[in-house]
């Protein structure tokens, strides 16, 4: 079999690409549906946050929350049907493990820092779910971690900037670069997940 | 000197394998997926994994979910052995160029 030069060339490209696509197809997978939920979930609970009113703040929130679960639940075991990972009962542990810690130092993080507004609150939960985000995307080795900078820094942003609105800037802003950003993932990357 | 490998050179099936290879070894693909990821149609597909499966490169596994029929690919060890060895035949060629 005669290959020149030129073809080989081709033909690893074609192979680099096609593993760069499978390894990102196979993370925005979960991420994309995530981000979209928890961004759709924030515009309207933020938003709320920001105009209403105390008891009708938390029913929204609770509603959007149960909704927004079960929809990426049902995604997430239609997306898991399309790649069966030989080792997800040991992932699964893991990832169980990292969050029941994650949440466990977080908890500890709060009675430290005993945040005084539900402001700074919002804020320090943010950041440490956008670092859970983060970790999970190394412990599983997904590609998909860099959507976590981008959300955190708008939503600093909106922190120190905008102190008056900031709960619509979490809504708008960065529920809705959330949103933008898992349907840019979606596009690229996520389309044989839900054909 | 590693060889290359004609059945793994077509650049549908090079595809394929390189799909297959990236994950880890006994994940599997649904064909659908792998169909999306690829751009090509059923048909197509269909007969390309037929001819790696014949070589012993793929492993077909057709069963059933919540009663519908679903077919899951995965590379073998030998698919896995002989496409590392192209790759390692196709960087050779490069190297004296």
């Amino acid at each position: 079999m005669n290959v020149s030069p030129t073809e080989a060339e081709e033909a690893l490209a074609a192979i680099q690409t096609m593993a760069q696509k499978t390894r990102h197809s196979i993370a925005s997978g979960s991420a994309y549906i995530s981000l979209i939920i928890t961004g759709i979930v924030w515009l309207i609970g933020f938003t709320a946050t920001q105009f209403l009113t105390a008891p009708l703040i938390v029913w929204i929130w609770i509603v959007t929350s149960i909704v927004g679960s079960a929809i990426a639940t049902i995604i997430g075991i239609r997306a898991g049907k399309r790649v069966r990972i030989a080792s997800s009962a040991v992932t699964g542990k893991r990832i169980v493990t990292f969050w029941v810690l994650l949440f466990l130092f977080a908890s500890a993080i709060v009675a430290v820092a005993h945040p005084t507004d539900g402001k700074q609150i919002t804020l320090l939960i943010i950041l440490l779910a956008m670092i859970g985000q983060m970790g999970m995307g190394l412990l599983l080795s997904f590609s998909a971690t860099w959507w976590t900078v981008p959300v955190a820094a708008v939503a600093l942003i909106g922190y120190f900037l905008a102190p008056d609105w900031f709960y619509l800037w979490m809504g708008v802003l960065v529920g809705g670069t959330m949103i933008i950003l898992g349907l840019y993932i979606r596009v690229r990357w996520g389309k044989s997940w839900l054909s | 000197m590693a060889e290359l490998n004609e059945i793994i050179h077509q650049p549908v099936r090079l595809r394929i394998m390189a799909t297959l290879v990236t994950l880890e070894p006994n994940d599997e693909v649904d064909f659908i997926y792998l169909r999306d990821l690829l751009d090509v149609t059923d048909g197509n597909l269909g007969a390309h994994l037929r001819k790696l499966e014949e070589s012993g490169y793929i492993a077909v596994n057709k069963t059933f979910v919540e009663r519908k029929p679903r077919t899951y690919v995965s590379a073998t060890e030998a698919g896995r052995k002989v496409f590392k060895e192209h790759v390692a035949a196709l960087e050779a060629i490069l190297k004296s160029k």
